[in-house]
């Protein structure tokens, strides 16, 4: 299967006045296309970062990230802006929703960075809140939605560009146990139907065991990658 | 009772914001105090003009020496009353001639100044009158003193100069005079006689200045002055006269109050912008201190006060800017004689009168609603706020 | 502009707040309008003026002096010249109090053709010529008064030490930039009044100015925009080594004479406009400020989805002149439509004959706030821009 994410002796140390605190180091990673991957870790395990940096929101200090081909430390400041919102989708743990926009309007966001007419805007997004399960909430504001709810409106707007790559940071964090279950399986569908490549960072063992491969991290080292047989990955 | 020092802490803590705060309040304050400097000033140099013991006699029904003219027969009449004082040089009482030509400004711009012709007597019917320049012009020579104004503003006014008004009137400045700060230093003080014979009115005066010798014959003289057959003639106080004339002090306090009240209310909303930020920033700190035991009235007293040392670090900063300002005069027309009117800034009453009144306005006012709305927060709900 | 949904809902996100920074930038605004208004209301008129072809003949060395009033025949006979007419000041007291508005002794048969953006109407005009204690006044005095024709108008003197009589023959009309408060009556009427007197007491004039045979000042109509210059000259010249020399000039010069002599009075006004500037600088820059100290996340969030920092920093620049915008707004056009409304001369003693806020002025300001939104809006959005998505993600715990 064609690479999708490689990391070639990845190494990232971020400085504190003198003192150089270094958060991965020498990381080797292959990602398949259409690859469910969940990251666990203890706190400080540097999980975060590797998906920053698999993001295109930082940027390693030695060795390569590469997405779908594009080396990404080759890139100017607004390259990797652009190329961020051409190809990836975000999905934050407080859903990070704009309080004072609609649910349309928050999915609306990422393609005003288009040139794509309002007549073409209108269309992805009612398809992407259909997708989510949230036709007839256009109008709603954040404050008017469940957690639930909210966080399927993050979910429609990471994915109404149509990227290639969904980035996770703990999206059950903050859900109950019955809404984390619903947002797993749509998170799911996304993956099996539409081939997303999924990376999720999680604190939580029932959504990593619904991702194809769980790598473990500890102090910034890869220190365990498991392929979950039960999975139901796009990539098996 | 929320101790002060978590007050003062806060405001150091978001410094940024509090400095842009008190900057923008300052100069706020700064401008109002200027404005009722400018008042201030002008009113004491109408109320130094004012000798108790003094009357200035004009035509009957004239409201300004400027225009309140008679004959110089009845004024040298004038001169013989008893009851005016004497010292050794004779009574002191004087014939003044005013005459109010256009002048020219060292900008180039134009104003009228008022030329006094003046006699002997007239330096002592006027406060602390000094030569600080030069020296006092002798009779009949054509020169002629003037005030530190004239001779740093117009043409011709320095020492050495000569000030010309037309084709006939030329005076050689000689010195520079003070009077205490009266209304006299915004004035040129040539001889009488000169005046007379430049503008051809010989035969009249504009006023006669007179002291009494005591509270008793003042009002004798005055009596006599204005009831009196042979004169029928207004004399008044001088005191009053001068509080008539406050027409320009009139309007700039009315200006100075408007502008104060906009002022004050721009700088409450800034004051009350800043508080208000304070709260919301602070809500999760409120519902601890509220559920830990302080009261409702705790909150309340201690945003109130926080929003008023904000408001006096404002005020006061304001207040000391203005300080330098002690030596801005300026000069404009007085809108009843259309003659020239020297104002200098002082710092006094009026000043510190209006910085305290905006700084509490601001403190108090602005900082009322957002003290209610930290007053009215939920315990619980104050906690929960991330 | 598709970013102005986003914009516009992030400056009523703390109503608040907004509401707050523009009603600051609303009052000073306000407060900056009637100061400069005051300048410019004056300079608009005198300009206004130059249409008229009109110039002024006054005594050389001021007010004080003396213009002959046999000059207004000789002036008249001049080339070039249409109209002239005196225009002594009374300066009386009317129910016995200070002059409150201007009196003027003119010459009736002439007067509204030199002042002729001045309109009476006929039988009013004829009726004033008529009568020699006929005087004519300004519809906002019959306003405030409740003064019709026919009504008389005692006048007590001040300057002059006589009274007059005067009886309402006609109430005229004027634009609005011009002294709608004015009482016109005859010259002839004062001076031969004041011949009396003068005889009576059998001695000199007590004051030039008090003195019968003054005309005071001389208004002039001229045939055009190019005899204006050449009679000023002319003028002078002629009577430069009288005894009453001459100063001739158009009337907007007269006019800017006047607001010279305010002298230091407008650097002042100046100054504290400045103050007010910065101070509103410091103002809505604070505004600004606390807010985006608050959006730290969601400014991290755009980013993340692609948002580059160009944008962050034009959207962030946009709300702040926006909000400016809208007090300046409120403030200059406000203000304006406030002045057009409301007719505040009768309540400045005669000081302004006339104020409102012209649209040169209120534009201005509009711009200022415009610029003062862009001002205190760059640093929090560079400050944005440039902040970093991974810290402005990291969750808050």
């Amino acid at each position: 299967m064609a690479a999708s994410i490689e990391l070639r002796g990845v190494e990232k140390e971020y400085r504190r006045d003198e003192f150089v605190v270094p958060v991965l180091s020498g990381l080797d990673l292959t990602v398949a296309e259409g690859e469910y991957l969940a990251l666990m870790g203890p706190s400080g395990s540097g999980k975060t970062t590797l998906l920053n940096l698999v993001a295109g929101l930082d940027v390693a200090t030695r060795g390569q990230v590469l997405v779908h081909g594009q080396d990404l430390g080759r890139l100017s400041e607004s390259e990797i802006t652009r190329w961020r919102a051409n190809n990836v989708g975000f999905i934050f743990q407080t859903y990070n929703l704009i309080p004072v926009l609609t649910a349309a309007e928050n999915v609306e966001l990422p393609l005003l960075l288009t040139s794509l007419s309002r007549k073409r805007r209108k269309e992805n997004v009612a398809t992407a809140l259909r997708v989510v399960g949230l036709q007839g909430r256009e109008s709603h504001y954040p404050r008017q939605l469940s957690g639930g709810q909210e966080q399927r409106v993050a979910i429609a707007r990471a994915i109404v560009t149509d990227p290639y790559l969904l980035v996770a940071d703990e999206p059950t964090g903050d859900l109950d146990r019955n809404t984390a279950d619903e947002i797993l399986e749509l998170l799911e569908q996304l993956n099996r139907e539409f081939q997303k490549t999924i990376v999720m960072v999680t604190h939580d063992p029932l959504a990593a065991r619904r991702a194809g491969r769980v790598l473990h991290l500890d102090k910034g080292r890869l220190v365990d990658d498991v392929i979950n047989e039960s999975s139901v990955s796009a990539a098996s | 009772m929320i101790p002060f020092k978590y007050n003062v802490r806060n405001l150091r803590v978001r410094w940024k914001t509090t400095l842009m705060t008190v900057l923008g309040t300052a100069l706020l304050v700064a401008s109002s105090c200027i404005l009722f400097g400018l008042v201030e000033g002008l009113e004491h140099s109408l109320k130094v003009s004012g000798d108790p013991l003094d009357l200035i006699v004009l035509r009957k029904g004239a409201t300004a020496e400027t225009t309140g003219g008679f004959e110089s027969k009845k004024a040298d009449e004038l001169l013989t009353l008893n009851g005016i004082a004497r010292d050794g040089d004779g009574p002191l009482a004087a014939k003044e001639l005013l005459n109010i030509p256009a002048a020219e400004r060292v900008s180039g711009t134009y104003n009228n100044l008022i030329v006094r012709g003046v006699e002997p007597a007239s330096r002592k019917l006027r406060p602390d009158f000094k030569i600080v320049a030069g020296r006092d012009f002798e009779s009949g020579k054509g020169e002629c003193i003037v005030s530190r104004f004239v001779a740093k503003n117009y043409k011709g006014g320095q020492v050495g100069g000569q000030l010309a008004f037309g084709e006939k009137e030329k005076y050689r400045v000689v010195g520079i005079f003070t009077a205490g700060g009266s209304s006299a230093e915004s004035e040129v003080w040539a001889d009488l006689k000169d005046v007379e014979r430049n503008t051809g009115r010989d035969g009249s005066v504009s006023c006669v200045q007179i002291r009494a010798a005591g509270p008793e014959e003042f009002a004798k003289l005055r009596k006599e002055i204005e009831d009196g057959a042979q004169f029928r003639l207004a004399a008044k106080p001088e005191a009053e006269y001068f509080a008539t004339q406050s027409d320009v002090s009139t309007f700039f306090k009315a200006a100075g109050t408007l502008i104060a009240i906009l002022l004050t209310f721009g700088a409450m909303f800034a004051a009350a912008n800043t508080m208000f930020s304070a709260v919301k920033s602070r809500t999760r700190e409120i519902g601890t201190m509220r559920a830990l035991g302080f009261s409702r009235g705790d909150v309340l007293i201690s945003f109130l006060g926080e929003s008023l040392l904000l408001s006096l670090l404002g005020g006061a900063l304001g207040l000391l800017a203005t300080l330098p300002m002690s030596f801005l005069s300026i000069e404009t027309m007085n809108g009843n004689t259309f003659a020239s009117v020297n104002i200098d800034f002082r710092f006094g009453f009026w000043v510190m009168a209006v910085a305290l009144t905006m700084t509490l306005v601001m403190g108090l006012f602005g900082g009322m609603l957002p003290a209610l709305r930290a007053v009215r927060l939920e315990v619980i709900a104050a906690l929960r706020e991330l | 502009m598709k970013y102005l949904t986003y914009i516009l809902r992030n400056a009523r996100r703390n109503p608040v707040r907004t509401g707050l920074t523009v009603a600051s930038i609303a009052i000073s605004m306000f407060l900056m309008m009637i100061l400069t208004s005051f300048f410019a209301a004056m300079t608009e008129a005198q300009s206004a003026s130059k249409d008229f072809n009109r110039i002024i003949v006054m005594n050389a060395n001021g007010f004080a002096g003396q213009v002959p009033i046999a000059r207004v025949r000789q002036v008249e006979a001049m080339d070039g010249v249409v109209a002239a007419t005196p225009f002594s000041w009374y300066g009386g007291k009317y129910q016995n109090q200070r002059v409150l508005f201007a009196q003027f002794a003119v010459d009736a048969d002439k007067v509204f053709d030199t002042l002729d953006e001045y309109k009476l109407p006929p039988d009013q005009l004829a009726a004033f010529k008529a009568e020699k204690s006929g005087a004519v006044i300004g519809p906002k005095l019959a306003r405030e008064y409740n003064l019709k024709v026919g009504d008389p108008m005692p006048l007590q003197g001040d300057i002059y030490p006589v009274d007059l009589k005067l009886n309402i023959r006609g109430i005229y009309e004027s634009p609005r930039n011009t002294d709608q408060r004015m009482v016109l009556f005859h010259f002839d009427y004062l001076d031969d009044q004041l011949r009396q007197l003068g005889s009576s007491s059998g001695g000199s004039t007590t004051q030039p100015s008090s003195a019968a045979g003054n005309a005071g000042i001389i208004f002039v109509k001229c045939k055009d925009a190019a005899s204006t210059a050449t009679l000023c000259k002319k003028i002078d010249d002629e009577y430069r080594s009288t005894d009453f020399p001459t100063r001739t000039q158009t009337e907007e010069a007269f006019g800017q004479m006047f607001s010279e002599m305010m002298g230091g009075l407008k650097d002042i006004v100046y100054w504290i406009g400045c103050a007010v500037v910065v101070s509103l600088l410091f103002v809505s820059g604070n505004a600004m400020a606390m807010a985006m100290r608050e959006r730290t996340t969601e400014v991290a969030v755009l980013k993340a989805i692609g948002y580059d920092k160009k944008l962050v920093l034009g959207i962030v620049l946009a709300e702040a002149v926006l909000v400016a915008g809208l007090g300046g707004a409120v403030g200059a056009l406000g203000s304006k439509a406030l002045f057009d409304v409301v007719d505040i001369s009768p309540f400045t003693g005669g000081f302004l004959p006339f104020f409102y806020v012209p649209w040169s002025v209120a534009l201005t300001g509009l711009g200022v706030s415009l610029f003062l939104g862009f001002a205190s809006g760059v640093v929090p959005a560079v400050i944005a821009a440039n902040s970093s998505v991974i810290n402005g993600l990291r969750k808050v715990v």
